[in-house]
């Protein structure tokens, strides 16, 4: 049960005293039974009203049987003919909102007021009605609704529309046939009646684009009474817009002049909506920004606080697709830095470090300092991530914003505040070559005097990969051996590996890191002492535990290359069942996408928006990989080395809803067909996929499991296996139809026939293809792994591409031919640019690395031209990749 | 969607929460969020002075009437501005209930009232009546004037 923050019973003085002092649930549920006395006193049923409203605003709940109890009492008022108290009434039953069962006995009685005489009774009996309704009864009171919303008294025709729109939620059917009435209400002259009918009617029809075209296109033309209705027409004007694009011919934009006329609307909502409109229209010009840009600049002086938010918010969105647009506003916005609401201020100084040139930096990091010392948290990591960013746009002025970010990483702050910080320091250390060294003092320094583990180790990991490098390594030294001597176990435990890994780079160090190693063989803690330990033989030993130097430098420096997610649920499955046998680290999956079985979806849950954090990702290869092992059939077939994400097999909201998940075997492939029953009256059984693989040659069917029963909602999966020659991708087309026998359920009873009849339902093809042999595997640096990989298998090569609708189009078909993934958000193609190179890393099946860079280029005319270079562990994989692109 | 109207007193206690989709495990977080919020900014803000932030995808609007802080919160189409119209009908419903800023005592004294103006501006998180006039006469079950 929720409870309320705080209960309102404060003491102060008598006088001040709350007329619900020590209110209690139970004391109050007892007075409710003033509700059955034979002689109604209006105004104590009343006051006992409005305890219980005041109870359920503050959080309380009532059990089921408290709720019914009081629903009962409630309809009991029906009786009195007090005014005052109807209206409670109404509202005390759409609180309660009463069950399915319970809502008969109050049915009849707002029936009779929907049909009133007094216009009030009808309106709030439909909103109560609407809100405790169920289908069937809402068949039976359709009629009164569709008069109710042409009704000439405003309210009864908007308490019908807003019932309408909460109903399209549960009862689209129904609501759908009132459209000729909403479309009547439209044309209302009262303006809240016109602007619940057009929220009503846009929702009716907002699948039919040419439905809402027409009625964008005749309001645009007509009158439109409340600033909210001409606020929605505009949404709706701009989603026309959207996807109607530009007339290729006149260059002119649909609708651009009706948007362009409501920036001189007297309303200031409706200026907004409208400029908002045009910023975000796709390929906006200047000339159509301008206006727009214009009317948001006044908005910035604004005596109204949320009239400056709103326009610097939408400023700060253009900013980052036109950052020339708004530096008009810039003298605006600077002026904004000291507005009194901070998230305004924090607005405005990202805007400002967006759009601000290389010789303002300066000005602009003076007025961040004093700023900074003001505001919370949250808004600082704001501020840090726009200074990264405008860092990496201006290289030239680092030492500026380095030493801005070393300053707020010494005052208080919060550990994600913190870790802003560092991590753009990190960020601005591996892209400006020659802020390293002083990034990484900067660092260190900051380690002298941290309370964060977490950011301790995550820094001295980096320092002992990127130490090493710099002019004169033996500086950092002191640091870290600090850390040995004053931090936490796990601290020490990092600066000991980190230690290391200066030795092992820097052999005139390494005597001397030999000294301080040693030290730590006495430490109070073993993993601390084993790990001196391990390091002390492995850089010093004679070649029992690591043989060559290389060794030693790819055990202190090379990746795990697991996913840790994976490796916890295998350690995990391993202790839950002990065996014999070592733990295999190459048992681990390595496959690092992770898409939720579609059976695995919450049925019905749908976002909020407010903020629950999304769920973490489910191990989805750890889930397949438990499926397919707890079937016989499949269990020989060895290591599964990639399932494939679910491919569609039908079109969304057909009877049978089928998708397919290919898992990929060294020798074999198995097909898992997800399989959906959206029909509530069938129950399907035996149920399974006849596959025609004609098209796939080189593929030769081995087995099946049909699934047995299919009942409505439930999903389960049938599969098919396959035997293709070892290590070879073979490709191929699969046709497939699904077969069952379908029973009649009756959904009263939920009992099925026992008869059935057999049948099939034609499912859409599919192809296995190359990039279904290729697991997407990041590398954290790329440079450094295509170094390591080294030039002896590399192959290059280029290809013309052809006539592309953009380069960015054509990097991505790229990307998704090979199935690799994308490195350092090299995916990403900047607008405008002729050039573009991107980074891919990927494992190839055989546990074969894979690294590619792809330069791509456009002309004028579109022909897009690609190089391909490719480095693997194996000359042959190379060849093959090239082999992918050259036959898509 | 207009996801919440919360009133509160100065000390943090809640008057008056009304949520709308919005799941029941997340309300509380919403009620801590917003109280700080308006702790950390409402102090020496003048009356129906607006306050603006956004929370993600969500907007806030709030600002104080005499002895209460009233919040909206919305998404989608009820951002900023509209969540100002729909606080600007709010606040002049309880000064008209109320007959002045309302003192805590004063608007508890008034509460059923409250609820039921409340009721007629917002159900089930859509904005349906804006006219503090039409409200007046709506909670006493009366036909508006204009009609």
């Amino acid at each position: 049960m929720a409870q309320p923050l705080v209960k309102k019973d404060d003491d102060r003085d008598d006088e001040e005293y709350s007329p619900f002092l020590g209110i209690e649930k139970g004391a109050v549920l007892q007075e409710a039974r003033v509700f059955n006395d034979p002689q109604l006193d209006a105004r104590r049923c009343s006051q006992v009203i409005t305890k219980l409203l005041y109870l359920l605003n503050q959080g309380e709940t009532f059990t089921k049987i408290e709720a019914t109890e009081v629903f009962f009492s409630v309809t009991k008022l029906f009786q009195s003919r007090d005014i005052g108290l109807r209206r409670m009434v109404y509202l005390m039953i759409k609180e309660l909102s009463p069950s399915a069962d319970e809502v008969i006995i109050v049915t009849s009685s707002l029936m009779k007021d929907m049909n009133s005489r007094t216009d009030m009774y009808r309106a709030n009996a439909i909103r109560v009605l609407c809100r405790i309704t169920d289908g069937t009864l809402l068949t039976q009171i359709e009629r009164y609704l569709k008069q109710a919303i042409v009704d000439k008294n405003p309210v009864v025709a908007s308490a019908a529309l807003v019932s309408g729109i909460h109903l399209l939620q549960t009862n689209p059917e129904i609501v759908k046939r009132w459209s000729n009435e909403v479309q009547e209400a439209v044309q209302s002259r009262a303006a809240l009646v016109q602007f619940h009918a057009l929220a009503l009617l846009h929702q009716i029809r907002q699948n039919d684009r040419l439905a809402v075209s027409k009625l964008v296109t005749s309001l645009t033309k007509g009158t439109v009474r409340s600033p909210l209705a001409q606020c929605l027409l505009i949404r709706y004007t701009s989603q026309v817009i959207r996807e109607s694009g530009v007339n290729t011919q006149t260059g002119d934009r649909p609708f651009y002049d009706y948007l362009e006329g409501c920036l001189r609307h007297k309303a200031e909502m409706v200026i907004f909506e409208a400029a908002r409109a045009i910023t975000v229209l796709s390929g906006v010009t200047t000339r159509e920004l301008t206006p727009a840009i214009t009317v948001l600049q006044l908005f910035l002086s604004s005596s109204k606080p949320v009239l400056r938010f709103a326009a610097v918010r939408t400023l700060n969105k253009v900013a980052m697709t036109h950052p020339m647009a708004v530096t008009n506003c810039n003298i605006d916005m600077e002026s904004l830095i000291s507005d009194q609401n901070r998230s305004i201020a924090t607005l405005a100084i990202t805007t400002l470090l967006k759009t601000g040139n290389e010789s303002s930096v300066d000005r602009l990091m003076k007025q961040i300092t004093n700023f900074m010392s003001d505001i919370a948290d949250e808004f600082k990591i704001v501020v840090v991530d726009a200074i990264r960013s405008l860092c990496l746009k201006f290289p030239l002025k680092y030492r500026s914003l380095m030493n801005f970010l070393s300053n707020i990483l010494r005052e208080e702050g919060g550990f994600e505040y913190k870790k802003a910080i560092v991590d753009s320091i990190v960020i601005l250390i591996r892209d400006i070559p020659d802020a390293k060294e002083s990034g990484l003092l900067h660092l260190c320094e900051f380690i002298e005097d941290c309370e964060f583990t977490y950011l301790s180790t995550q820094i001295l990991h980096f320092l002992g990969n990127e130490g090493p490098k710099t002019s004169d390594p033996s500086k950092y030294i002191r640091y870290i051996y600090n850390r040995v001597i004053l931090e936490n176990a796990t601290v020490r435990a990092s600066a000991v590996s980190t230690l290391a890994k200066f030795g092992a780079m820097i052999d005139s160090l390494k005597p001397r890191i030999f000294i301080l190693l040693r030290r730590c063989l006495f430490d109070n803690d073993d993993e601390v002492r084993d790990r001196a330990t391990l390091y002390l033989n492995t850089l010093g030993g004679d070649g029992s535990v690591v043989e060559t130097d290389k060794d030693v430098k790819e055990f202190l420096f090379g990746s795990l290359d697991i996913p840790l997610t994976n490796m916890e649920t295998s350690l995990k499955n391993y202790i839950q069942n002990p065996s014999e046998e070592p733990f295999d680290i190459n048992s681990v999956p390595k496959e690092v996408k992770s898409q939720p079985l579609v059976e695995k979806k919450a049925p019905g849950k749908k976002p909020t928006g407010l903020g629950a954090p999304p769920t973490g990702p489910t191990s989805t290869a750890d889930t397949y990989e438990r499926i397919l092992s707890s079937i016989p059939e499949f269990t020989s077939f060895g290591k599964l080395f990639k399932s494939s994400a679910p491919v569609e097999l039908t079109e969304a909201e057909t009877e049978y809803a089928v998708n397919v998940v290919k898992h990929i075997f060294d020798r074999h492939v198995v097909f898992q067909y997800n399989c959906t029953n959206t029909i509530p009256e069938q129950l399907l059984e035996n149920v399974f996929v006849i596959v025609d693989a004609s098209e796939a040659e080189e593929f030769s069917e081995v087995g099946s499991k049909p699934l047995k029963s299919l009942p409505y909602d439930t999903p389960g999966q049938t599969f098919v296996a396959f035997e293709k020659p070892e290590g070879v991708p073979a490709v191929g087309k699969f046709s497939n139809m699904l077969r069952f026998t379908v029973k009649e359920v009756d959904t009263s009873t939920g009992e099925a026939e026992d008869d059935g009849v057999e049948d099939e339902y034609q499912l859409e093809d599919f192809e296995v293809v190359a990039a279904d042999y290729m697991v997407k595997v990041g590398v954290s640096n790329f440079r450094n792994a295509w170094e390591s990989m080294g030039p002896d298998f590399e192959r290059i090569d280029e290809y013309g591409l052809g006539p592309r609708e953009s380069l960015a189009e054509a990097v991505s078909t790229v990307i998704n031919l090979l199935g690799m993934q994308p490195c350092e958000g090299t995916e990403v193609v900047p607008s405008n640019s002729r050039s573009h190179s991107c980074l891919l890393s990927g494992l190839y099946i055989g546990n074969m690395k894979v690294l590619v860079r792809l330069s791509f280029g456009i002309d004028a005319s579109k022909e897009v031209a690609m190089k391909l270079a490719v480095r693997s562990e194996d000359e042959n994989v190379s060849d093959t990749i090239h082999d992918i692109v050259a036959s898509g | 969607m207009l996801l919440a109207v919360l009133i509160a007193n100065f000390e943090g206690n809640i008057l008056v929460e009304r949520f709308n989709g919005v799941p029941a495990e997340e309300r509380l977080h919403w009620r801590s969020f917003l109280v700080k919020l308006g702790a950390d900014n409402l102090k020496g803000v003048k009356n129906e002075e607006l306050l603006v932030a956004s929370h993600r995808s969500v907007y806030i609007v709030y600002t104080v009437l005499g002895d209460v802080s009233i919040f909206v919160v919305g998404k989608d189409e009820y951002d900023e501005l509209a969540l100002a119209e729909a606080i600007f009908v709010i606040s002049s419903a309880l000064k008209d209930v109320c007959g002045k800023p309302p003192t805590e005592r004063l608007f508890l004294d008034k509460y059923g009232k409250i609820c039921l103006c409340l009721d007629e501006i917002v159900w089930k998180g859509l904005l349906e009546n804006t006219d503090k006039e039409r409200i007046k006469r709506l909670v006493r079950l009366k036909p508006p004037t204009e009609f």
